[in-house]
């Protein structure tokens, strides 16, 4: 018995120095791979994230461009379309769990910015590419200074009006003022039969674009150089004007509080049961295709003079990570070629954000309307962290100021006191 | 593999992030002060006890009364048996956004089965209304959670022996009186696990609030779980580690939930 054990016991202290041999070797290996590669290794694949502006143009774009991308390089893509309902929450998923993606598109940057997250713009783009962006959206992507949100693509709000309801109600032409906005809400309301005036989204949805329309059309702002003035007197007043067009003239559709865009003022406008509303060309796109609704396209209706509209740029974001700059680099001068931009955006229906495909689609009669009102378009304060915390403030709370008994100051004040909280926090 | 989402939940809990999801360092039970601490809280704990209670206690009264029915004989009762499947084997997804054109204020049945019938003098926004809203949502959810329970029950009332009905009508009992003497104290074990998992399910259910609710504005309406998702991501919190911590107290509360009721009615069984 003891003989076998005495066996049994060299056996396994054997079998265990022959594994300590082999362990010891294998970390020798390691870090002889290690010393080999103190410069990091040049990435083998990145990991590219693309909001999905519409299911039938997005994936067959981007795939084509990655697979166009890994031809070229060898650099393998995992790309993921994410719908925007879950795009915040999958990036942040991401960013917790150390799997930051390479390239991101998303409609905020800075925040990204502020935690030292992305290359700037002369680390990851050529010369020619950073030259050909259009002013307007080149200083929408900057924080501090530095060049760090690169264009996608734009939009533009416009105003939309039923044709037929304009003629039933006797307008003659859209609203310049807003007394004649009023003015042709009534008219329209009054046709009677379930018609709505004019739909008014101030759901959690879009609020923040919606009120930013007509606060600039009255003279406010968001900010005025670094400091936030959302509860002005003038926006205020706007405010109020958006709580009477409900409750006073009554000629919203019910409850525009708790209406949200897309399955709400829009559906109800592709029904033909709206006088007007604020959209942008994906919604021209849809009328189009349904051909139930006859519309015009026009200018806001402003109380200053010149009409203002909104302007949305969305983002391409470089994330830092060791050995990917070269490929990231080559991948974002892929996009940005001018046939590659200008094919998507015009699949789409957006609007260019660089020069060279400015001048490509300005022969394009549907966009007319939305590319003359470029000029004058504004765009949020994207530039400033503090806003992606206050756009979601304002799409939670400015709702309740157009409710019966609600109170437009009040909500200002309170948005105001957390963009200045927002603004002063890490 | 179970417990790793647990750590890995407790350990957000205690940190803190910055809104893009960074990682900025521990910060103690600091979110679970800072929870307490918000305006919406208590609010949306109160919605939470609503929707759950009026829910599973619905639910469970109209399974009897289906089930009931269902295990009668009658012609096409096979045929009743698989419809009831339906609103259960549906996502739950596409029963909220078929229900939220069901409550539409324009184009909605339910508006017009109403004024139709002239019980109702002018069209309800269900949804948008601040009275209307939870108990339009409240139904949803009894809708999609009768099929199951109402199963749970049919197997209950299969597991009685017919001899003690036998028992029961030689004994001259009425139909009412059996059903409470015989029936009911019978399908005790089959009503236990039906509450259970109807508490479970229906407090971690997310899409019908989510739906249904999505064009209010603030909290007013929301429960625990939508709450928490909005903690994270759609509100000016945006704070992963406060939604982290709102995740570890539900799954508290609905684990002490389940215990108390578990503890009461077997307290009660061995007193009876």
């Amino acid at each position: 018995m003891a003989r076998t054990d005495h066996a049994g016991a060299t056996r396994s202290l054997t079998r265990a120095v022959t594994a300590l041999a082999l362990l010891a070797a294998a970390v020798i290996a390691l870090a002889a791979c290690d010393r080999g590669t103190e410069r990091p290794a040049a990435a083998k694949s990145i990991t590219v994230v693309i909001a999905e502006y519409s299911k039938d143009y997005t994936k067959p774009f981007w795939q084509g461009l990655a697979e166009q991308y890994t031809k070229q390089t060898g650099v393998k893509v995992d790309l993921r379309i994410v719908d925007w309902n879950s795009i915040d929450q999958q990036v942040s998923t991401m960013i917790q769990n150390n799997q930051r993606p390479d390239v991101l598109n998303l409609n905020s940057f800075s925040s990204y910015a502020k935690d030292q997250l992305l290359y700037a713009a002369d680390e990851v783009l050529s010369p020619k590419t950073r030259d050909d962006f259009i002013g307007a959206f080149a200083r929408g992507g900057e924080y501090q200074g530095k060049l760090y949100g690169f264009p996608i693509l734009s939009s533009a709000r416009a105003f939309f009006y039923n044709k037929d309801l304009f003629t039933r109600a006797r307008l003659a032409a859209p609203p310049k003022t807003w007394d004649e906005f009023v003015q042709a809400a009534r008219k329209i309301q009054g046709l009677g039969g379930g018609v709505i005036g004019y739909a008014l989204p101030l759901g959690p949805e879009e609020a923040q674009a919606e009120w930013a329309i007509w606060m600039w059309n009255n003279g406010g702002d968001w900010k005025s150089g670094e400091a936030w003035t959302i509860n002005s007197d003038k926006n205020v007043r706007t405010l109020q004007f958006l709580a009477d067009l409900a409750n006073r003239h009554r000629v919203t559709q019910v409850n525009p509080g708790k209406t949200n865009r897309t399955d709400g003022a829009f559906q109800l406008f592709k029904d033909g049961k709206v006088g007007m509303v604020m959209g942008f060309s994906p919604l021209a796109a849809q009328l189009d295709a349904e051909k139930k609704v006859s519309y015009g396209v026009a200018e806001m209706p402003t109380a200053v003079g010149q009409a203002v509209t909104l302007g949305v740029e969305d983002y391409l974001m470089a994330f830092k990570k060791s050995g990917n700059q070269e490929a990231v680099k080559q991948f974002l001068d892929l996009y940005y070629q001018p046939e590659n931009i200008t094919r998507w955006i015009t699949a789409e229906g957006f609007l260019p954000v660089t020069k060279s495909g400015l001048s490509q689609m300005s022969a394009n009669e549907k966009l007319r309307p939305y590319l003359d009102a470029l000029p004058n378009a504004r765009l949020a304060p994207t530039t400033d962290p503090a806003w992606d915390r206050v756009k979601l403030d304002v799409q939670q709370t400015i709702g309740l100021a157009v409710q019966p008994g609600g109170n437009p100051r009040q909500v200002l004040d309170q948005l105001q006191k957390n963009a200045v909280a927002a603004a002063g926090a890490r | 593999m179970v417990v790793y989402p647990v750590i890995a939940l407790v350990r957000a809990s205690l940190s803190r992030y910055s809104i893009t999801g960074l990682y900025q360092g521990s910060v103690g039970a600091a979110n679970y002060a800072r929870l307490v601490e918000q305006e919406a809280f208590v609010p949306v704990v109160a919605n939470t006890v609503m929707w759950v209670a009026s829910i599973v206690a619905a639910t469970v009264l109209v399974s009897l009364g289906i089930a009931q029915l269902l295990n009668e004989d009658f012609a096409g009762r096979r045929l009743v048996r698989w419809a009831l499947i339906v609103p259960w084997a549906a996502s739950v997804i596409m029963t909220s956004k078929l229900f939220v054109w069901i409550y539409d204020y324009y184009f909605g049945l339910l508006n017009h089965l109403l004024t139709s019938a002239r019980l109702i003098a002018a069209p309800v926004d269900w949804l948008g209304n601040d009275t209307t809203v939870m108990g339009a949502m409240i139904a949803v959810g009894i809708f999609v959670s009768v099929p199951f329970t109402t199963y749970v029950v049919l197997a209950g009332l299969a597991a009685i022996p017919g001899e003690v009905y036998e028992a029961a009508r030689v004994d001259g009992a009425s139909a009412w009186r059996t059903y409470r003497s015989v029936t009911l104290p019978l399908l005790r074990p089959a009503l236990l696990v039906a509450v259970v998992l109807n508490v479970i399910y229906v407090f971690n259910s997310f899409p019908i609030v989510w739906t249904l609710n999505d064009r209010n504005p603030g909290f007013a309406h929301d429960t625990m779980i939508t709450y928490m998702y909005k903690v994270a991501f759609k509100s000016s919190l945006r704070d992963v580690g406060l939604a982290a911590a709102l995740g570890v107290v539900n799954v508290l509360l609905i684990l002490a939930a389940v215990l108390v009721y578990l503890r009461t009615v077997s307290w009660r069984e061995a007193d009876g």
